[in-house]
């Protein structure tokens, strides 16, 4: 019964350029890495309701990933310092392509698919300085590395193409780390930043904190309804500084810094993992592994109020309002009326979770 | 509410172990009960007479029964315990609050829905050790703003007190059906057990890096004003109380012996008893600085018995995403 899909499957890895849509992975709305009960790792593509709709093998364990437009292809990031991303063709689950990075620059967990999906853009940082940059890769031409250009800023994280699809938003997490062991080389003189750049990589803006929270990563990124930008930061400093860990952002205008109050805040320990949107872009929520929780905020940047669970981080929009992902394998439907649980697997969902529609 | 536990110790087969419900019912609840009782008489005794010497008894007593329940930061206490005792506070929020409250006479303090608004470094254990002890304030009469002060943050906290106890006894509910469809806090069992037992090992670290290792700083520079309520002379208290606390959790938790738990115990019961010095300022001094020291790896080992005795034994590691960041 499998026969004839996975011949055609495997006969298409085999040549290398499958051009099977989303549609015949099932159709899968996220995408999310995790670890298995055997110690492996898997790749996921899940339906809205969390229901598993493949799940295919990952050599080791990977940070975030990105989801081809149409193609039912997606780019799984090795964890920092990465020194490889894999191509995964997402109905037969071959690995079509490894990616690796020009010697002395290390892939840093995310990317993006721009123009379409005909090129494909790889967040990296020069393995000696740790500056960033971008990775320009030609899809159609078999994942060619084409050409890059850079960040602006140290030790780059996030990047999101916007809704105009011409205008990209990144976030320069401001860390030096070794290239061999991730050790952070600079943390009393890092000095983060959120950058725009033009497909081009032509900067068109960039904005920085106050120096006081120049402690504060720049890590994740989050893309509202009209162009306002979310970002979640991790916080390098002293403990229990409870300073703010999301900011809001509109091009031309001064971020706006959301922050819970006293005793919620020292509750996120300082970090924020994930970030995203609710449904109807009406709040936007950032999620804390090391607390345990989630907090809720308005765009005007008024706190809305937390979530408990442990070991939560993966987070993405959902119709509801937000999925939430965690390491004990649940899946969370979080929304402003309360939280309803999808389903919960024999599995640790890692970092992030990949929305296939935005 | 006692048959998920039933299905619980049914379905896991060994090592068998008591479980969350005997957790919450023999340790949990009735801690926060205590505290309720213990906070009331405080505010009783506030009222009556709200001088320094006469409430120091009963704002111990309330400090005592706190300190049974007070490291648990789940639940209704994920942040209202940071409201009951507001410490670390490396910054000296506290101290600010109080002075300025105190140097404005901020009416507040006569408005008790106000002051239940009023930031957490103004009220809480902590506010109240600042005002009972510490000579800038403690010298108050009977008719100043600092004894009207003490009096409104003693029925806060009395407030504060019974609220967390009401709001437990919700929250057990929500541990006890663990794995229940409409459960998304704890989503299987086994969660609920992890999640208990995650406080244990966090309470236990608590005591060891901040109530002991913040004090102790490094031997080039001790910080013995990190002391957590060294003001009352509590500091070397809390550390025997807050062990306590965990050894007994420890064994509500599991139906098992626990003779590694047991034996830190006692071996931190005896490194407690060589330190004279109960605000642990002898963290400045080498050789009672050597003292403290033992004590903390004293806790360090009841932590690691812990995690032999029930987290081997359960099968929990750590958190997968908590663990790694980026």
């Amino acid at each position: 019964m499998t026969t004839r899909r996975f011949f055609l499957a495997g006969l298409l890895a085999a040549s290398a350029a499958p051009n099977l849509s989303w549609a015949a992975a099932g159709d899968p709305a996220y995408i999310a890495a995790a670890k298995t009960p055997d110690g492996r790792f898997a790749l996921f593509g899940l339906d809205p309701e969390g229901a598993t709709l493949f799940q295919l093998p990952l050599p080791a364990r990977g940070h975030a990933g990105a989801g081809h437009p149409t193609r039912a292809e997606a780019v799984a990031f090795a964890r920092r310092p990465g020194h490889f991303a894999l191509v995964i063709d997402c109905v037969g689950g071959a690995v079509i392509r490894t990616l690796t990075p020009p010697e002395g620059r290390q892939f840093n967990g995310h990317g993006v698919y721009v123009e379409n999906g005909a090129r494909l853009l790889t967040v990296e940082q020069m393995a000696d300085t740790s500056a960033g940059v971008i990775g320009i890769w030609d899809v159609e031409a078999g994942y060619l590395r084409v050409g890059e250009f850079a960040t602006h800023g140290i030790g780059p994280h996030d990047l999101r193409l916007m809704g105009d699809g011409r205008t990209l938003v990144g976030a320069n997490g401001g860390i030096a780390t070794d290239p061999s062991d991730r050790t952070k080389l600079n943390i009393d003189t890092m000095r983060p930043n959120l950058s725009y750049f033009d497909l081009d990589g032509r900067l068109l803006e960039t904005i920085e904190l106050e120096p006081e929270l120049w402690q504060n990563s720049i890590r994740h990124l989050a893309l509202g309804p009209d162009g306002q930008v979310g970002f979640a930061m991790q916080w390098e400093g002293a403990p229990d500084a409870a300073t703010p860990l999301l900011g809001l952002h509109r091009r031309g205008e001064a971020p706006v810094l959301a922050s819970a109050p006293l005793a919620d805040e020292l509750a996120m320990k300082g970090y924020a993992g994930s970030i995203a949107f609710s449904g109807d872009g009406s709040e936007i929520a950032i999620s804390s592994p090391r607390g345990g929780r989630l907090h809720r905020f308005a765009p005007d940047g008024s706190f809305l109020g937390a979530v408990s669970r442990a070991d939560v981080c993966g987070l993405a929009t959902h119709p509801a309002g937000y999925l939430a992902s965690d390491g004990l394998g649940g899946l969370i439907a979080v929304g402003a009326q309360g939280t309803r649980p999808l389903g919960r697997q024999d599995c640790a969902w890692d970092n992030h979770i990949v929305s296939l529609q935005s | 509410m006692r048959l998920p536990a039933l299905l619980l110790s049914l379905t896991l087969a060994a090592p068998a172990f008591g479980g969350v419900s005997e957790a919450l019912e023999q340790d949990i609840l009735p801690g926060f009960a205590g505290f309720a009782e213990a906070a009331r008489t405080l505010a009783e005794t506030a009222e009556a007479d709200c001088t320094a010497p006469s409430v120091r008894p009963a704002y111990n007593a309330a400090f005592d029964a706190w300190l049974a329940v007070g490291d648990l930061r789940l639940g209704p206490s994920e942040t209202a315990a940071l409201s009951i005792a507001f410490w670390p506070d490396d910054r000296g929020f506290t101290q600010r609050t109080v002075t300025k409250m105190v140097a404005q006479q901020d009416p507040v303090v006569d408005d008790p829905a106000r002051f239940a608004e009023a930031s957490i470094a103004a009220k809480g254990l902590f506010a109240l050790e600042m005002l009972l002890y510490d000579p800038a304030f403690s010298g108050y009469d009977a008719h100043s703003y600092s004894c009207r002060y003490v009096q409104a943050a003693s029925i806060e906290l009395a407030r504060q007190a019974q609220a967390l106890n009401a709001d437990w006894e919700e929250f057990a509910k929500v541990l006890e059906t663990a794995g229940a469809p409409d459960n998304a806090t704890y989503m299987s069992d086994d969660e609920a057990i992890r999640a208990l037992y995650t406080q244990l090992l966090s309470g236990l670290e608590f005591t060891a890096d901040s109530r002991l290792g913040r004090p102790l700083g490094t031997f080039d520079k001790p910080r013995p004003k990190l002391a957590e309520a060294r003001r009352s002379g509590r500091s070397l208290r809390n550390v025997l109380l807050s062990t306590e606390a965990a050894e007994q959790l420890a064994h509500a938790l599991v139906d098992h012996d626990l003779p590694q738990v047991d034996a830190a115990s006692d071996n931190i019961k005896k490194a407690a008893q060589s330190i004279d010095k109960k605000d642990l300022s002898g963290v400045s001094d080498p050789q009672s600085r050597l003292r403290v020291e033992i004590l903390q790896q004293q806790v360090q080992s009841m932590r690691r018995a812990v995690e032999t005795e029930i987290g081997t034994a359960l099968g929990i590691s750590a958190g997968f995403n908590s663990q790694d960041g980026d």
